[in-house]
């Protein structure tokens, strides 16, 4: 709503960084913004759905556990086995909670009148990456040993000794900071960055066709019209596809410390 | 019937590997990037050779791709 109000001006101004600048809810408790919100509503929903899914299961699926084991299939098969295998049934719980939340915090992108992808956000995708990176860390030193987790992923077998100078450090660069960082970072930035690509596409519409109505312009405003419709499809295949990368790089990291690679 | 199990797992794993280094190459190469290349900096600081940058940056890009390769590629 906000991006459409700077349209007053005589002149078109691109939505920027405004849009993430949101002012708190109740004046005064400056924590409480819309993305705090959207996130507390986002968790009630996962929660309400796991619970009426799977609290009481049936044996021949009805209703919402007809969907929500359509969601646990798509997770245990996709996610869990590929990576954990013998373990996925283990993680699932986790795994299909980090999933079905990041999913629902990506809709409320495109939800009417809600409209503000959480996860554009950064911090709380950091909060989901950094639970993983300690969950990860802790289940290698207990699993594979404290020292021994740091020498299995800094010293992989069959490499030529002299190289093992060279290629520790880079794997110890790669797992213990870039991996993390990079996934939280993946998240927050498509979702910042497809928030933007919306945002920019309406204004352009709502300028061309309401704001400064020419014979000229009336074109432009159409194809930014359709050029939303079809951007908000496509942010909505992101959107899945980076719940579903998230959970999975989740479960790579998991599997990664409950065994030594080879 | 061992061995036929094994037969049946070893797809899976196969596939694990592969997606293993799949996601894990970004990664490598980034490490890569920032270790050598920011190493190469430094050096080219000190001297005040700039060539050392982009020299770095090349080994660390080399060595990334030469480990996936010997952790993944065989």
């Amino acid at each position: 709503m906000k991006a459409l109000t700077v349209l007053a001006a005589d002149e078109f101004k691109a939505p920027g960084l405004e849009l993430f600048d949101l002012p708190p809810i109740i004046p005064g408790v400056t924590w409480f913004t819309k993305p705090v919100l959207l996130a507390l509503l986002s968790s009630i929903v996962v929660i309400a759905f796991c619970w009426s899914a799977f609290a009481n299961p049936k044996l021949v699926p009805r209703g919402i556990q007809n969907i929500g084991e359509y969601g646990y299939m798509f997770v245990r098969d996709q996610v869990a086995r590929p990576f954990l295998g013998k373990d996925a049934d283990r993680w699932m719980g986790l795994l299909l909670s980090l999933f079905f939340l990041v999913w629902i915090w990506n809709l409320m992108g495109v939800v009417p009148f809600l409209q503000f992808p959480i996860a554009s956000h950064i911090a709380f995708p950091i909060v989901l990456a950094v639970s993983v990176y300690v969950l990860k860390i802790y289940l290698g030193m207990k699993h594979q040993g404290g020292l021994g987790y740091f020498k299995n992923m800094m010293f992989p077998p069959g490499l030529p000794k002299p190289i093992y100078v060279l290629l520790a450090p880079i794997e110890f660069l790669s797992n213990m900071i870039v991996a993390p960082f990079t996934h939280a970072v993946r998240l927050f930035a498509n979702m910042f960055a497809g928030h933007i690509i919306l945002a920019f596409f309406s204004a352009v519409g709502f300028w061309f066709l309401f704001e400064q109505l020419t014979p000229l312009g009336a074109p432009v405003g159409v194809v930014a019209v359709i050029m939303t419709i079809a951007m908000t499809a496509f942010e909505m295949f992101i959107q899945f596809l980076q719940a579903f990368l998230f959970a999975l790089l989740a479960a790579m990291y998991i599997g990664g410390s409950l065994h030594a690679e080879h | 019937m061992p061995a036929m199990s094994e037969q049946e797992r070893r797809p899976e794993s196969d596939g694990r590997d592969f997606a293993n280094a799949a996601w894990s190459v970004p990664s490598y190469i980034l490490s890569g990037i920032i270790l050598y290349g920011g190493g190469g900096w430094l050096l080219s600081r000190w001297t005040g050779v700039a060539v050392f940058t982009p020299i770095g940056v090349i080994v660390g890009v080399v060595l990334a791709i030469y480990l996936v390769y010997r952790k993944y590629g065989r």
